[in-house]
């Protein structure tokens, strides 16, 4: 009964997001009032204010982004963020790659077969990603710091990484639900609290493109790390971690 | 305890809070949530998914680019 009444309550919001006519600058508007859009360009404000122009353009141009899509995509049909991607079925986790089907000697050796070349085409995969990895890691790390060709590096590795965002998930993983849905404020209270104790530091500095002994930020402690050509190539290796964790959500 | 030291126990606090939280979601999966969990649900949406990559390449721009 319950996923009656929810089926038609969507079917009344489909109809009512059918039948509404929004303008372009209403379009605009509610894409301004994304929290997202809205965290980025206070992110550009402060990072340009702060002496890093680079950074404030790139996250105002991803905000814009952001914007002009939630705006196309309200005036066209349903918002991807309330319809999803779509499916990525075809790489779904439950998915199983080469079904036998009926269990006879033939298909399942061929069954086997196949598998072995999978995991043996997502081997080679893999070890070319982490050659590449540490390949990208050992050269950009050789660069100094906040010099153009870092930049270049990290910059065109970082466009990237948005545009594959974009495209969206590259399979489907299974959805919050429950007791750890509703305890997921907790992880936003740490994330806040850090945020927020980095920016007290911030604030508190003579200057905000100058360093406070007192109340260092987390870039003015991973200054002697940084300095190394083995500790920023470290970082790097660390930061494509991520990025390749992401990749998978 | 030097205001140096109490700043840097600030960031310390926070880092063994989010630790003790991944720690709690692996014993008590149903409870709490792993932070993979909830990255994964925020991602679920464009935008989600587009801020947080964003995030990611901000701390690199942050400390390495110009």
């Amino acid at each position: 009964m319950a996923d009656a009444a929810q089926g038609t309550g969507d079917e009344q919001l489909a109809q009512h997001a059918a039948t509404e006519v929004l303008s372009p600058a209403h379009a605009v508007l509610a894409g301004l009032r994304q929290p997202i859009v809205l965290i980025l360009l206070l992110i550009a404000f402060f990072t340009t204010i702060s002496g890093k122009p680079l950074d404030g353009f790139l996250m105002l141009t991803v905000a814009t982004l952001l914007v002009w899509d939630a705006a196309r995509t309200r005036l066209s049909g349903p918002s991807p963020d309330v319809a999803g991607y779509g499916s990525p079925g075809q790489q779904s986790d439950a998915a199983g790659i080469g079904s036998p089907g009926p269990a006879t000697a033939a298909t399942s050796q061929a069954g086997q077969r196949e598998r072995r070349r999978i995991t043996g085409r997502m081997v080679a995969a893999g070890g070319a990603w982490l050659a590449s990895g540490l390949l990208y890691a050992g050269i950009v790390g050789g660069f100094r710091r906040y010099s153009w060709p870092a930049t270049i590096g990290v910059v065109s590795l970082g466009c990237l990484m948005v545009a594959v965002g974009w495209q969206g998930p590259l399979r489907r993983r299974a959805a919050l639900t429950g007791q750890a849905l509703r305890r997921a404020w907790l992880w936003a209270v740490v994330l806040v609290a850090g945020g927020m104790w980095e920016l007290s530091s911030l604030l508190q500095q003579p200057h905000l493109t100058t360093d406070s002994y007192a109340h260092p930020t987390i870039s003015a402690l991973t200054d002697p790390l940084l300095a190394s050509h083995p500790g920023r190539s470290l970082t790097l290796g660390a930061w494509l971690l991520i990025g390749w964790f992401l990749v998978g959500r | 305890m030097s205001t140096r030291d109490g700043t840097i126990l600030g960031y310390l606090l926070v880092l063994a809070a989010g630790i003790a939280l991944q720690v709690a979601s692996v014993l008590r999966p149903d409870s709490f949530p792993s932070l993979g969990r909830v990255l994964t649900h925020v991602m679920r949406s464009r935008t989600g998914r587009v801020g947080i990559f964003v995030a990611w390449a901000w701390v690199g721009l942050h400390f390495f680019a110009k």
